[in-house]
């Protein structure tokens, strides 16, 4: 890779990409496939479906490259996590939601057998109920746990204002405290 | 007790297991990307942008235009005397012919 590509920032990339170049895209998703393919895997808790869906958004990036209007959008990832979460969405619509992984490995080997399993079923209930809450709380709670954005970054990518984000986020920790009352 | 709550659920919340991706997702990606042609259609604003771009002239050049357009305008839409100048004259030579028939 020529040097200086990783100097570049999201928007120059952005600008040569949509002027077709390939290798300013490769830098892109070298730098960024990681993070959005955890917030994929927040949603669909499994890791094909999630890099699948990653590949997708970046394709389409690729193939549609004015899709991205630097007039308009501020902030790449600010943008694209919008694109990742509704490719997800439309995922979980169209699809059952897949039951979690039996074999989910230990968090922390140093646990005892006891508290491994009590940790396996906080997390199972967790994601269970995480997955049942309403949509925009449960992005909510992704983006700003989860990915580490700023409340007002994750208010940006979900076209809210801050206010609207922080209630929904005060709402979804209510219900999961509420229905999480066992373990905490 | 409800603080005692709201840290440990936030603690829960940032210690979600997320399963590590394969290796080579990304290049994977970059891969699949060069074998796909990319579709260039603009928006309609930086379209016609880039259409007065293709089309653009010096200033001298869109004066001249100007002027020429304008003058062609003027032209027709200034109303033809001659012929009304012609029918004046027959009339008035007509008259002077009236005046010499004999009495």
């Amino acid at each position: 890779m020529a040097a200086g590509w990783p100097d570049k920032d999201d928007q120059e990339l952005l600008a040569l990409i949509q002027e077709g170049s390939h290798q300013a895209f490769a830098e892109l998703v070298q730098r960024h496939t990681e993070r959005f393919y955890r917030l994929a895997y927040r949603y669909v808790q499994n890791r094909e479906t999630a890099e699948d869906l990653v590949q997708d958004a970046f394709v389409r990036l690729w193939e549609n490259p004015a899709t991205w209007r630097p007039d308009r959008n501020s902030k790449f990832t600010t943008w694209f996590f919008r694109i990742v979460v509704n490719l997800c969405l439309d995922w979980q619509k169209k699809k059952r939601p897949m039951p979690l992984d039996e074999d989910m490995p230990l968090a922390d080997e140093r646990e005892s057998a006891d508290e491994a399993m009590i940790r396996i079923q906080e997390q199972r209930l967790l994601e269970k109920e995480i997955a049942a809450l309403p949509e925009r709380q449960r992005t909510a709670l992704n983006l700003c746990f989860d990915e580490g954005l700023s409340n007002q970054e994750a208010a940006e990518a979900m076209g809210l204002n801050l206010k609207a984000l922080q209630s929904l986020i005060m709402r979804a920790k209510t219900t999961l405290k509420e229905r999480m009352k066992a373990y905490l | 007790m409800s603080d005692k709550q709201d840290e440990k659920l936030d603690a829960m919340l940032r210690a979600r297991r997320v399963e590590s991706a394969s290796s080579d997702l990304a290049q994977r990606i970059i891969l699949m990307a060069q074998s796909l042609p990319q579709n260039q259609t603009l928006p309609l604003m930086p379209w016609l942008r880039q259409l007065f771009a293709e089309f653009h002239l010096p200033k001298p050049a869109y004066v001249v235009v100007s002027v020429l357009v304008l003058g062609i305008i003027v032209g027709f839409s200034t109303p033809d005397r001659t012929a009304s100048k012609d029918e004046e004259s027959a009339s008035v030579q007509s008259f002077l012919d009236a005046d010499e028939v004999p009495l």
